[in-house]
């Protein structure tokens, strides 16, 4: 997945985004349905912004809310699913930037909202990640190179 | 009309990146424009793999346009580009020190400071670059931080695509000037009707 976009799946081996710096990717798993998504995400919230496509899934709120939407379709419980944050780093640390920590801010937020169980993270840092979801398992493998 | 005038702006700035260049380094380089042109942030296509590693110099960009500056090279390139920069026998640096990160970021203030006081010259404004920051990792995250950071107030940008020659050899480098787009837009507008 590209910065801004979503991918809901039940049968795609893996669901994947290549080089996250400040950028959220936030995985949401049902694993009695075994359906998963992904969202690589890039702002908190479209409200911040003086811009807004207001559905538009680069703002974390809106990304959240239509994976959520596309799981239910398809058979996912609300109740069962589990979500992951991985990214929000700071690639430049001589640069004081807090993107990556008002993304990790506005998920949390948001997730705690929906009900949503956040069960694990990898957040944080000044290291590039890429991230694997695999629909099978609910797995989430993180590379991260250095 | 201003895309032409973008152009030649880009032409004069690359040229005299290639002078100051050669006086840094001691060898000529040519610095050629691949593309000048506005494009949407996440549709940026990165020239190199996101996961592949490359280092990556960001300068803001503030005063009366906003923006950033970013130099990459692949990491083997930026290994050579320190090489030529510092004088040592190509295939010497395998690892860099902070005299090599100095370098670049060097490298990096030297360019987009001849891009960005051409252009602050043409359109008769204050352009304020900043103190450089450097990483080394993957592509994609760096470049992403960068368009995260001017996606809170912009879709598209302006963006300017560089290529670096060390003659006689072939090092793909890139800059990247993001502006935003109507801020670039305006100030081209009004240099064009001052110019009347």
């Amino acid at each position: 997945m590209k910065m801004g976009e979503t991918a809901v799946s039940t049968n795609a081996d893996a669901l994947t985004a290549t080089g996250i710096g400040s950028c959220v990717v936030i995985t949401l798993y049902d694993p009695k349905s075994k359906v998963g998504a992904l969202s690589h995400t890039m702002l908190p919230s479209h409200s911040q912004g003086s811009l807004h496509q207001a559905r538009d899934t680069k703002y974390i709120e809106v990304a959240i809310e239509e994976m959520l939407r596309k799981m239910l379709a398809l058979g996912a419980k609300q109740q069962d699913i589990e979500a992951k944050l991985i990214g929000a780093a700071n690639m430049f640390p001589e640069f004081e930037s807090d993107i990556g920590k008002q993304n990790v801010l506005s998920a949390k937020d948001k997730l705690k909202k929906e009900g949503i169980r956040l069960v694990g993270d990898c957040v944080g840092g000044s290291i590039g990640r890429s991230v694997d979801l695999d629909i099978a398992s609910g797995l989430v493998t993180v590379k991260m190179k250095f | 009309m201003q895309n032409v005038k973008l152009r030649e702006l880009n032409r004069l700035a690359a040229l005299n990146a290639s002078r100051a260049l050669f006086k840094l380094c001691g060898r000529p380089v040519d610095v050629r424009t691949l593309s000048v042109e506005v494009q949407k942030l996440q549709a940026l296509a990165p020239p190199i793999a996101p996961e592949e590693i490359a280092a990556g110099i960001y300068l803001p960009v503030t005063g009366h346009v906003t923006g950033a500056v970013l130099l990459i090279f692949p990491k083997e390139t930026a290994f050579t580009v320190c090489d030529l920069l510092l004088r040592r026998q190509p295939g010497t640096t395998r690892q860099l020190s902070e005299l090599d990160k100095s370098a670049l970021k060097e490298m990096g203030n030297i360019v987009s400071g001849n891009y960005l006081a051409v252009l602050s010259n043409a359109l008769h404004v204050k352009i304020i670059e900043h103190v450089p920051n450097f990483s080394l990792d993957m592509f994609g995250a760096i470049l992403s931080q960068i368009i995260s950071t001017f996606a809170r107030d912009a879709e598209e940008a302006l963006v300017v695509e560089v290529e670096f020659i060390f003659k006689p050899m072939k090092l793909n480098g890139y800059l990247l000037l993001l502006f935003k787009s109507e801020e670039i837009d305006a100030l081209v507008k009004q240099g064009t009707q001052k110019g009347r």
